[in-house]
């Protein structure tokens, strides 16, 4: 398969998921007793006004028959139109373009960081012995099972609270930033972990590494050479759903940290039961992680061309 | 560091003086007291089953044995192995001593281009411009005939074909210039004509004045090469010789066992192993006058996307005999078995089971003529039930699937299913996963004789199995035949085993049957010139 | 699974099982009664998880919490999971092009993240325990399904459904004796994953103020509630999450137990 079909494939499935998701939000929206107009301006407790109300309906077509606004839904999204927040009374993708940087950011630098702990732990772990190796697992699991709301406020009692070290809330320096990214990074690290040590075994008890070693390769070059690129890639794999879990408790992590960002913005809109808001959002996240996805398997097609380790 | 510099000697000192060498993993002890000499221009093998400690014996000589060495003298090119430490051995490794492992695919890394996996053996030897590296990369590939080295070089080992594959990880072993080469099953699990390759590039390794030192399972296969011959068994060296005194005047009753399982020239149904029942070769029990073919393909084609898998196959199985059909991997052998037994739908042709059509069709239509057709695969072990013990897998297939409880209504007849595959019934309440590969292939043979079946496809049945392991099961095979008159249709990439167990053979290539004859014919006077170099790659002891 | 490990898996879900369907044996006191007077003790003597603002006994809301977390979690597993089975089990089954379809729409699904498809899914039904099931349930299906399309996949395709072919086994029979039974084990391992998990999301959303309202003894509420005071009164926060950490990382044990992997939940 050249780059070129593989790019035009991507894209194709990409705007077919998007496609899937907007029509879902289109029945969700169309389930919700009551009058529809209603419904987009915040149920039926909100109480909207006549004239917003009647601004709804003509926004969304709402005299028209089924199929119509169904229609008239999707050419706005494709214009990339996503309305206008009822809550905020501001353009959604105005305040899409403010949040979204703050929480890819955290993202970004949450996987980096689990990326970094969990190569660190599965070397860590290759060196132990078998008591080491079963604390290391359990370690992992309970890493992973710990839910972000909880470590966040953890952190916070020992860092902020106990220590004074680290500031509990964004105050716009790096040190704000770190409690948070470890609270994302740390349950993704023990997941990563697992599976990369998992294939780092594998990869360094393999013939090629025995190949490697008795061509007088130590072995710390074996473990750089070979273990480290047969260890990422399943990793690498489940980069697509680590950075969708992150957007996840990223959530909850901007809610204890009250930064502002994706999340929060989220929340208040699902509260609020601003549906152009969550529309937006919901479209942008899948939007996001699509591209993750597509990235990901770029760099896997990068290390391994010809598919041997799928 | 190298050891050229090393002064010269009156005479030629051994390059490897091992005595009294001993391997063991905790109370585990794989080698034991293993003694022997090799010299420059001098092949060695070391020949023994899956178990032997013949693997812990070369990889010992590396320093990578991961177990705990003992020896009274372990001399490596002039070192003393005893004494070497981490670092010392890597100076050793890849550059004095090399090594050959088995299989290429998983041999070399499959996420890096082979020219940076044969070129790390200099890095590591301190050679660091790349470009000189890259130069000795293609010169060497050279060197073992790869066609079109620049292209190779940066090519991962899943992207080169078989020899190309073989070729590569010779050159790793070749670039240090080692004095030691150690081609550990080098040849194992190889088609033949590959195999052959792979000889003669050891050959030429020992023509240049190199130790090779073989390790393999396969005495036909050393034969030709080695100077002399080390039997192992347990750990231990049973017994050693000069090839050809080993070969022919076998002292030890082991070495005797290992010589009488090569299936090679041995005529039909004479026993492979000692501890066979039959002891007369008679022909099958087969009521010669009922004239229908019990398996009958007709002009079978398959193809999947570009690729002709299966193009034009034909072939009659008479009653009571067995067709070997015999071919490389990736010649549609494997695809022809799946089409005979109704598992993958041919574009074209069709099958017939004594006389009646059964593929192409609908399953529910053929249901009740699949008793008379049975299946044995390469590792039966996939096949089976992972919930179902021995016991419950043979009820299974005597009630068609109605119970697999193993003390009820069948009970008997699973006795006698291990009874006549010569397993015994105390097994039935084990889990197959407990079996050794040998009663795991005779339990997938009672199961497949549950329904008493009139033709059994066998799958490359044996290529799994070590040297008297695969004689026994053989021996299994044809008395099963002579006492019930089953049709076998063989499937096997080895010759000699297709040779013993066949009265006609088909030989296949690239999805098609290029010739087709009598064994005696095939294996004496071959017409088509495919078979013709098959056969010139085949290892013969007789 | 070793004998001890199998003793102590049911020694563990026997626990769980007794504080949530009879937490008064184990936490006498009433988890709501409130108590000004002693509000924000530390944990000590006489109430041992301390007290939370309102005076209520932080060990006994925590023990009485148990049946509402757990159920959420054990429904919006069987919602999740349910629906997984029938969706993976009939792509897995299904022609091609209908495979397609099923796993394209899953995708979509699985392209939001999960919180964000249950906050979704609670902005069309409002807040509360029931949605926030439904909302948990479904959005962690997705992932699910594709687990249980492609083991059915592998089972379909393996060599032991070759071997039941070639002995003559009809279609209800290969599914009776080895489909069902081969894949049941792996399912099973995926549920025990999978109520870990959904405890934790269900938790999550009762901490974001869209699942069970306060002052219910739900372990989510409690630490939305000990946020606030988190400077104040760290075991407000600290004993509800060790719960769920438990509960969690012990249904995780017993899943890779069960032979479980641990990715793509």
């Amino acid at each position: 398969m050249g780059t070129l079909g593989w790019a035009v494939r991507k894209i194709g499935g990409a705007l077919v998921v998007l496609w899937l998701v907007a029509t879902a939000i289109f029945i969700g929206i169309r389930l919700i007793p009551g009058d529809p107009a209603e419904a987009i301006m915040g149920g039926p407790g909100s109480q909207a006004s006549a004239e917003a109300l009647a601004a709804a309906r003509a926004e969304f077509g709402l005299d028209q028959p089924v199929p119509v606004q169904y229609l008239m839904f999707l050419g706005k999204l494709a214009q990339l139109d996503f309305g206008t927040s009822y809550a905020l009374k501001r353009p959604v993708t105005e305040v899409m373009a403010e949040v979204l940087p703050k929480t890819i950011t955290l993202a970004l630098l949450a996987l980096a960081a689990a990326w970094l702990l969990a190569l660190l732990f599965a070397a860590l772990a290759m060196r132990a012995n078998r008591f080491g190796a079963w604390l290391g697992s359990m370690v992992e699991i309970v890493a992973a099972a710990v839910p972000h709301f909880w470590l966040g406020a953890v952190l916070i009692m020992v860092f902020s609270s106990a220590l004074g070290w680290l500031p509990a809330v964004d105050n716009g320096t790096g040190a704000g930033l770190v409690l948070p990214v470890l609270t994302l990074a740390l349950p993704l690290a023990g997941f990563l972990t697992q599976l990369m040590r998992d294939s780092l075994a594998t990869a360094m008890s393999s013939q090629f590494a025995l190949a490697a070693r008795a061509r007088g390769e130590s072995r710390l070059a074996v473990f750089w050479r070979h273990g480290l690129r047969h260890a990422s890639l399943p990793a690498l794999n489940l980069t697509g759903w680590a950075f969708s879990s992150l957007l996840s408790g990223a959530v909850v992590v901007e809610v204890i940290f009250a930064r502002p960002g994706l999340g929060r913005s989220l929340l208040s809109a699902v509260l609020a039961r601003d549906i152009p808001m969550v529309t937006g959002l919901a479209l942008f996240s899948a939007l996001v992680y699509i591209l993750v996805m597509a990235l990901t398997e770029a760099v896997e097609r990068a290390i391994d061309p010809a598919g041997a380790a799928s | 560091m190298s050891t050229e510099s090393h002064p010269s000697r009156q005479e030629p000192a051994p390059l490897l003086t091992v005595s009294n060498l001993s391997v063991s993993f905790g109370a585990d002890v794989a080698v034991q007291d293993v003694s022997f000499t090799l010299s420059a221009g001098r092949a060695l093998a070391l020949v023994g089953e899956s178990g032997s400690g013949k693997s812990v014996t070369a990889r010992s000589l590396l320093g990578l044995s991961g177990g705990t060495v003992t020896a009274k003298t372990l001399r490596i090119c002039g070192h003393d192995g005893l004494a070497l430490r981490d670092r010392e051995w890597q100076g050793i490794r890849g550059n004095a001593v090399s090594m050959i492992l088995q299989d290429a695919l998983t041999a070399l890394d499959p996420l890096r281009p082979v020219g940076r996996e044969i070129g790390d053996a200099l890095k590591v030897h301190g050679s660091n411009s790349r470009a000189e590296r890259h130069a000795r990369v293609i010169e060497i590939l050279q060197r073992v005939h790869m066609p079109d080295p620049e292209l190779r070089a940066r090519q991962r080992s899943t992207e080169l074909s078989g020899g190309m594959r073989q070729r590569a990880l010779i050159a790793q072993a070749l670039i240090g210039n080692p004095q030691v080469v150690i081609a550990d099953e080098a040849t194992t699990a190889l088609d033949s004509k590959l195999a052959a390759l792979v000889l003669e590039q050891l050959r030429e390794l020992k023509e240049q004045g190199r130790a090779v030192l073989m390790i393999s399972h396969d005495l036909a296969q050393v034969a030709h090469l080695a100077d002399e011959i080390a039997v192992m068994r347990r750990g231990k060296i049973v017994e050693h010789g000069t090839a050809a005194r080993v070969l022919e005047d076998p002292q030890h009753e082991y070495t005797r066992t290992l010589l009488r399982a090569v299936p090679s020239g041995i005529p039909r149904f004479v026993p492979l192993s000692a501890s066979s029942a039959h002891a007369a070769p008679a022909a099958a029990a087969v009521n010669a006058e009922d004239p229908t073919l019990a398996l009958r393909a007709h002009n079978l084609g398959k193809s999947f996307g570009s690729h002709q898998a299966v193009d034009s196959v034909s072939f009659e199985l008479p009653r009571g005999t067995t067709l070997g059909i015999v071919g490389e991997s990736g010649s549609g052998k494997t695809t022809t078995a799946r089409i005979v037994l109704g598992l993958q739908k041919p574009d074209s042709g069709q099958v017939q089971l004594l006389g009646r059509d059964f593929a192409p069709g609908k399953e529910s239509e053929r249901r009740e003529l699949r008793r008379a057709m049975g299946a044995i695969y390469q590792n039966p072990l996939g096949s089976f039930d992972p919930r179902y013990t021995a016991g419950q897998l043979l009820t299974d297939a005597l009630s068609e699937g109605k119970s697999k409880r193993a003390d009820g209504g069948y009970r008997d007849g699973v006795e006698q299913l291990l009874e006549q595959v010569e397993l015994d019934p105390a097994l039935a309440s084990r889990n197959p996963r407990e079996l050794s590969g040998g009663q795991r292939q005779r339990l997938a043979i009672a199961r497949a004789l549950a329904p008493k079946p009139a033709v059994l496809v066998l799958d490359e049945p044996v290529s799994a199995l070590d040297v008297s392991i695969q004689a026994t099961v053989l021996d299994l095979l044809d008395r099963i035949q002579q006492e019930t008159g089953t049709s076998y249709l063989f499937i096997s990439h080895d010759l000699s085993v297709i040779e013993h167990m066949s009265d006609r053979v088909a030989v296949m290539t690239r999805g098609r049957i290029v010739e087709q004859a009598d064994t005696a014919q095939i294996f004496g006077d071959p017409q088509h010139e495919y078979t013709k170099s098959l056969l010139s790659a085949m290892p013969r002891l007789r | 699974m070793s004998r001890l490990s199998k003793i102590l898996a049911w020694l563990f879900i026997a626990f769980w099982a007794l504080t949530a369907l009879a937490p008064q044996l184990i936490a006498p006191g009433d988890p709501l009664a409130i108590n000004p007077a002693q509000a924000f003790q530390a944990p000590g003597s006489e109430h041992v998880f301390g007290t939370d603002e309102s005076g209520r006994d932080i060990y006994t809301r925590v023990i009485h919490g148990a049946g509402d977390s757990l159920f959420i979690g054990l429904a919006a597993t069987a919602v999740g999971m349910g629906l997984a089975i029938v969706l993976g089990t009939l792509a897995a089954m299904a022609p091609r092009w209908l495979d397609g379809i099923i796993l394209r729409v899953l995708e979509a699904l699985y392209s939001i993240p999960s919180l964000l498809l249950a906050l979704l899914i609670i902005a069309f039904t409002g807040p509360g325990v029931g949605p926030a099931i439904i909302a948990v349930g479904l959005s962690t299906a997705p992932g699910y399904a594709r687990l249980v399309r492609s083991q059915i996949r592998t089972l379909k395709n393996s060599e032991m459904l070759e071997a039941a072919t070639v002995l003559g086994r009809g279609t209800w029979l290969k599914i009776r004796n080895h489909l069902v039974p081969n894949a049941l084990k792996p399912l099973l391992a995926l549920v025990t994953l999978g109520i870990g998990q959904a405890v934790i999301w269900a938790a999550a959303l009762s901490f974001l103020g869209l699942g069970t309202p306060p002052p219910a003894p739900e372990w989510g509420a409690m630490l939305s509630a000990g946020r606030t005071y988190l400077h104040l009164a760290w075991w407000m926060s600290l004993f509800p999450g060790l719960a769920i950490v438990v509960v969690a990382a012990g249904a995780t044990l017993i899943g890779r137990a069960l032979g479980g992997k641990a990715r793509t939940i």
